[in-house]
């Protein structure tokens, strides 16, 4: 008796989950409720890139309802993730953690990239600082400046790896003051603060965070940004122009923005856009920024579209004269 | 005394112990499956870790992390395949010792080895952190170019009877490590650039799916051959005396201290990491053993010395990786840099800084690395008695089951990225081919492992120390730690052989 009873309890419970389902995809509402909408993080857990989509996807979740959950694929610069989504549906339930990263693996050829991606939103530039050693001779980055000017290739800057946002901002620099210095890729970001740490090499080019924690024996000598550092211990920091260099822009820092498949609906992409909106400047995600130096930098849709072409217009020369540019139009 | 206390109180409570015990649980399980590493257990604890107080995450953490690094030598020892690259250099006496019967032993002596490994790593992180970190930070590309000189000259210690297939393999090894990106200029250097571009062997080589194929996947054909040519009689594994007596673990007091010196130096200098230090200190036990006047049992033949040395050396990894990791904010290896991110997200900047502002914290991350270390002994001592059994499966169970495992474990690599996890099916199934044909002709595995390790330390250490140098092929011989491990490269050349002539 007790085990009929529970047969037709299953099957009536069955029967009512199909039904859902079926209604569901019926009406097809985007976003469906049921659903997790997952955003691709190219970048390993409890990176500075994670750490922002992480925040970001808790308030949207909370401004909408709706189930975001963060997945982390990693490998190939940022390319892994990224051809993950490109290789995804475009429904709209997917999308990528983009930015710098992108721009930078795509010109590399190690994915399509931004051309097979649409544009959702821009979020915020987290910006690099170029520090010293404290016992190094030069107090002011114009002080390095001329002493590298001076002799052509004896000072050595040194970034976390050519492909990523570090090496692409020591070239831009190096670029800009007529390839003065010896630009040197290191295995990491880590492997490039213990080699500026350890007096192997002169400058280095480094995230705020890796900053602070090692303040004792670094010596910021710029943020390379128009702004100076939200951050109370970085603020005295000059920025470029501060400097003495207001005519040089580059992109001296990681972009975050949010993309997604190619030929996703208009419809999809404006709902997300909103939802990014409205969580981007919720009370959390701003005091997040804050706390974490990011400088925002908010549009969606065609406005980021545009923006994103100034950065990809920025990136092009940098990639080529590090020889690291290998799309063909 | 007053930070330790209120270390304590953070780390003592309910939570924490119950936690880190599931840590423990599921780094060993980990550990012992093959391709699933240290760094991936951490990974996948982390979303929960955030979930918890500070002390308790990270404590989670450290549970997982000492866990698998000492679960990766059960299917080391028992089959003959390393659960992840820890174990390495466990598996040429592990493995004889188990065809002696000597199953028990061995794993009793590699837990034991963990622990001390484990324990002595973490007296020296917390006496001498921030003298370490300082330490290290004199090692540049210069001098970690000649640390991977050391490393290669192992290869002879390595190549069993005969030293020009050693040699050969070691080259064989270097030359995959270079597949794969020019990491200077971006070019790729491999067969087909153009069409492999964007496939994921632009990147090189997987060093896990690697060592899958070439341990793991060859072991399988080995014994399918061996099934054809004879019947294998299954060794009834007496599991009695897993200690090893005491005694003999204070004849190896040179072994164990040197082990552990090597395995927290190495472990602390970003970028190098447990697989080579476990070769070192298979290498300079080695050279203990030949000058015990008979005393220890040499090295290859399936002695305990061969097993307590690399397992002491890769659980002092742990404590190593982890002075950099807090006293500098540099993570000593791919785990602790996970680790790093874990403690950023509850807005805890390691570095000078740390020690400086939140000792009770600090004293709490010691604690429960103590705790993590006692967690390991205590669940490996439980299951010790467990892991022989496997042995006892049929081999037409066995086989297909370790297959399966391995190439799970290669597509796990790459987490949910689908398209890298087949490829690297692909890899761990060739060099499984290629595995078994050098196993076959009795060919040394252990030397193409060291040459891809080091390889490709070696080529880009070698090329930015010359550049920083501005071009400057001499500035080895300018830097006393470079003099240093060359004429130790060549020493350890140099003196086997006048030993050797003088024998005669």
């Amino acid at each position: 008796m007790k085990k009929k009873s529970i047969v037709v309890i299953l099957l009536v419970l069955l029967a009512g989950m199909t039904f859902l389902a079926a209604a569901g995809s019926k009406e097809a509402i985007y976003p469906d409720p049921e659903k997790n909408i997952t955003i691709v993080v190219p970048h390993s857990p409890g990176g500075s890139t994670d750490l922002i989509f992480r925040t970001l996807a808790e308030e949207m979740k909370r401004v909408s309802g709706v189930n975001f959950i963060v997945t982390n694929i990693t490998g190939a610069g940022s390319a892994t993730g990224t051809n993950e989504v490109i290789n995804g549906k475009a429904d709209g339930y997917m999308f990528l953690g983009a930015g710098t990263h992108t721009t930078a693996a795509t010109m590399q050829g190690l994915t399509k990239g931004y051309l097979e991606l649409d544009h959702v939103a821009a979020l915020n530039w987290d910006p690099f600082i170029i520090a010293v050693r404290t016992d190094k001779p030069w107090t002011t980055l114009k002080e390095l400046i001329e002493d590298a000017k001076s002799r052509p290739g004896k000072i050595t800057l040194g970034n976390a790896g050519m492909g990523g946002a570090t090496g692409v901002a020591s070239v831009g620099l190096n670029l800009a003051f007529g390839k003065s210095f010896n630009v040197t890729p290191f295995n990491g970001g880590a492997d490039l603060i213990s080699s500026v740490l350890g007096g192997h090499c002169d400058v280095g080019i480094f995230s705020q965070s890796e900053v602070i924690a090692n303040k004792e024996s670094f010596r910021p000598l710029a943020i390379l940004a128009d702004e100076r550092s939200s951050l109370a211990s970085l603020d005295s920091v000059p920025n470029l122009s501060d400097a003495g260099y207001p005519d040089i822009t580059i992109p001296g820092g990681s972009f975050r923005s949010i993309m997604v498949k190619k030929g996703t609906g208009e419809a999809e992409k404006k709902w997300l856009a909103e939802t990014a909106d409205k969580a981007f400047h919720s009370e959390n995600f701003q005091k997040f920024m804050k706390n974490s130096g990011l400088i925002p930098v908010f549009s969606t849709l065609e406005d980021f579209a545009a923006y994103d072409a100034t950065i990809v217009a920025d990136y092009e020369p940098i990639l080529k004269e590090a020889g690291l540019y290998k799309l063909t139009k | 005394m007053e930070f330790f206390l209120e270390g304590l109180a953070q780390v003592a409570n309910i939570s924490t112990i119950l936690w880190m015990m599931t840590g423990s649980i599921l780094g060993i399980i980990l550990g012992a499956l093959p391709g699933l590493s240290a760094t991936m257990g951490i990974a996948l604890m982390m979303p929960i870790s955030f979930q918890l107080p500070t002390a308790t995450g990270i404590g989670l953490l450290l549970a997982v992390y000492c866990g698998a690094v000492s679960g990766a030598s059960i299917p080391a020892i028992l089959l003959g395949i390393p659960g992840n690259p820890n174990a390495i250099a466990t598996i040429e006496d592990g493995l004889l010792m188990t065809q002696n019967g000597k199953a028990g032993q061995a794993l009793g002596g590699a837990i034991v080895a963990s622990f001390i490994g484990g324990i002595g790593s973490l007296i020296f992180l917390v006496l001498f952190a921030p003298l370490i970190a300082r330490l290290t930070l004199a090692f540049g590309p210069a001098e970690k170019t000649t640390l991977a000189l050391v490393g290669l000259v192992i290869i002879a210690s390595v190549s069993g009877s005969n030293i020009w297939k050693g040699l050969l393999m070691g080259a064989f090894g270097m030359a995959l490590a270079f597949l794969g990106t020019d990491p200077f200029s971006g070019q790729l250097r491999i067969p087909f650039a153009n069409q492999l571009a964007t496939t994921p062997l632009s990147k090189g080589l997987d060093l896990t799916s690697t060592l899958i194929g070439l341990f793991g996947i060859s072991q399988v054909f080995i014994e399918l051959r061996k099934r054809k040519e004879e019947t294998k009689k299954i060794e009834h594994v007496k599991i009695e005396n897993i200690f090893p007596p005491f005694k003999k673990l204070l004849q190896m007091w040179k072994i164990i201290l040197s082990s552990l010196g090597i395995g927290t130096v190495v472990g602390a200098i970003p970028g190098t990491g447990a697989s080579i230090a476990v070769f070192m200190a298979y290498n300079s036990a080695k050279n203990i053993v030949a000058n015990s006047n008979g005393k220890l049992e040499a090295l290859g033949t399936g002695a305990l010395e061969g097993v307590i040395a690399p397992e002491v050396a890769n659980n002092a990894v742990t404590g190593g990786a982890l002075i950099p990791a807090l006293a500098l904010g540099i993570p000593g290896d791919a785990a602790t840099a996970v680790l790093i991110g874990a403690l950023m997200i509850k807005g805890v900047t390691p570095g000078f800084h740390l020690f400086a502002t939140n000792m009770p914290l600090v004293y709490a991350i010691f604690i429960t690395m103590f705790l993590a270390n006692v967690f390991m002994f205590l669940f490996q001592l439980m299951g010790v008695r467990l892991y022989p059994k496997i042995l006892n499966v049929p081999q037409q169970i066995l086989l297909p089951l370790i297959l399966i495992l391995s190439f799970i474990g290669a597509y796990a690599i790459a987490g949910q990225a689908t398209s890298v996890g087949i490829y690297n099916m692909g890899i761990a199934l060739g060099m499984g081919i290629i595995g078994y044909a050098l196993k076959r002709d009795n060919y040394p595995i252990a030397p193409i492992v060291l040459g891809l390790i080091l390889g490709g330390m070696f080529e880009e250490n070698f090329r930015r120390a010359v550049k920083l140098a501005g071009g400057d092929y001499l500035v080895f011989f300018t830097k006393p730690i470079c003099l240093f491990f060359m004429a130790l490269s060549v020493l350890s050349v140099v003196l086997p052989m006048y030993a050797k002539k003088r024998k005669r």
